[in-house]
């Protein structure tokens, strides 16, 4: 199976992509080792420059799954599947981490590892939403059939988000959060860590998605060379 | 429009003449209202629970109805004639929604009186209001669960598949119609907020239903 440009250069990307993790990953871990330990919730804090990225990282995943899906129901390239695919699998990958950190978080500075938080549930739900996406999927046979199905689910998927969010507002579960951090909100010393966990987080997912991109495309080659290899050994036999 | 109604007297058709869907939806939903009511610890402040309960007991029957809507249609290969019709497939998409959500109300208005019984609520007063927030409730969950069952229905392990699909998604309408009846029941209001949420979620629901059930159907 010939390469298309876009997958010719994936690859290439991947491995610079390691080479600026690598980098990336160094900075920020001297940066967040350095910065300044909140004085009212102690060095539990620090785990804001994990949690908060990790938060972002998540949400684009989810973004690009939905991206990956519409590309798909338009253009049925197989190549947007194996994008949205991806993109779902790292999304929840960093939505995992998310939900780790921020109890760990949470029972620092609440004193209680889980609350029903506006935010906190949201991102719960929304982790459901993508494990069912990722279960549709291996649930589903035929490539087509099963992209089709991913593609719908994963934008009605993205689409909820603001109904979820209004709807447990509307229910009460007032957010405990801090809220949105805004230029200067954060003390002294914390911006450029946080900048660095943001940038970190941003190269990870490029990374993971670039390795995943690439992995499902030699899934399909691999498949569609048994797949010819079959029907050949069928033609010997007849 | 003609695929409308004829997919939606084809289903009513079929569920007057066998009554399956019906008498087991509505006996399902029945259970769970008693199970919930004696789950619930009567006197523990379960009035201010009552509603999420009776919304529970529909939700768990809309899951059992829809997902019996498409399995009738694997029978015989009924499904591929119905991606054949030469119409725009959100017509069927309406059609089955329809059908699937007037046996819903119909199951709704059974285990609403089991309820009103059991719970010892009051709905006369605004069986009005009640069922309108009923009816935009029950229009959300069939919407997006027509679409999720049509899905559900051709996959491995479809059972399991559609309450999957359709509980995360299933939230803004459970939250609002909840509400809007916690409301409905405490005070004879029926709070602006729950119903706009309702009035907006079946909108979308049911655009993006409309619309992607012609990829659904797509074989």
């Amino acid at each position: 199976m010939p390469l298309s440009p876009p997958d010719r250069v994936i690859p290439t990307l991947h491995r610079a992509t390691a080479i600026a993790l690598s980098a990336c990953a160094i900075a920020y871990g001297y940066l967040v080792v350095n910065a300044p330990v909140d004085s009212e919730q102690g060095v539990v804090q620090k785990i804001l420059y994990l949690h908060v990225p990790c938060a972002m990282a998540a949400y684009l995943g989810f973004l690009l799954t939905a991206i990956g899906g519409g590309l798909y129901l338009w253009k049925r390239e197989e190549r947007f599947d194996r994008f949205a695919a991806s993109a779902a699998e790292v999304g929840a990958f960093f939505c995992a981490l998310v939900l780790v950190t921020g109890p760990i978080w949470g029972k620092g500075t609440w004193g209680s590892w889980w609350s029903w938080d506006l935010r906190l549930t949201v991102t719960l739900l929304l982790f459901l939403v993508y494990l069912s996406y990722l279960l549709l999927r291996s649930f589903t046979e035929g490539g087509d059939r099963k992209a089709r199905f991913a593609a719908i689910y994963g934008i009605a998927g993205l689409l909820v988000i603001p109904l979820n969010y209004f709807a447990i507002d509307l229910a009460g579960g007032r957010s405990i959060h801090p809220e949105n951090l805004e230029g200067g909100s954060l003390g002294a010393g914390m911006a450029l860590p946080f900048a660095a966990g943001i940038l970190t987080a941003i190269v990870a997912f490029s990374h993971l998605l670039l390795g995943r991109i690439d992995i499902a495309r030699l899934r399909a080659q691999l498949a569609e060379r048994d797949a010819e290899r079959e029907m050949r050994g069928g033609g010997d036999c007849a | 429009m003609n695929v409308f109604l004829a997919v939606l007297w084809k289903d009513l058709l079929i569920e007057w003449r066998s009554r399956d869907r019906l008498v087991a939806m509505g006996i399902f939903a029945v259970l769970v209202v008693i199970v919930l009511y004696f789950a619930a610890a009567p006197g523990l402040g379960s009035e201010a629970r009552a509603p999420g309960l009776l919304w529970v007991a529909y939700l768990f029957a809309s899951v059992l109805g829809l997902n019996r809507a498409f399995a009738l249609e694997l029978e015989n290969e009924a499904l591929s004639g119905l991606a054949l019709a030469p119409a725009d497939r959100g017509w069927i998409f309406l059609g089955k929604a329809a059908a699937s959500l007037l046996l819903l109300l119909i199951v709704q208005a059974g285990a609403a009186l089991v309820f009103a019984l059991a719970f010892e609520v009051a709905i006369a007063p605004v069986a009005l209001p009640f069922a309108a927030i009923a009816f935009l409730g029950a229009l959300g969950l069939c919407a997006v669960g027509t679409l999720f069952a049509a899905i559900a229905v051709r996959t491995t392990f479809r059972e399991v598949m559609l309450p999957l699909l359709l509980l995360p998604l299933s939230v803004p309408v459970i939250l609002g119609s909840v509400r809007a009846t916690n409301a409905l029941l405490l005070d004879g209001s029926l709070p602006w907020a729950a119903t706009r949420l309702l009035l907006v979620t079946d909108a979308v629901f049911l655009i993006v239903s409309f619309v992607s059930f012609e990829y659904v159907l797509d074989d």
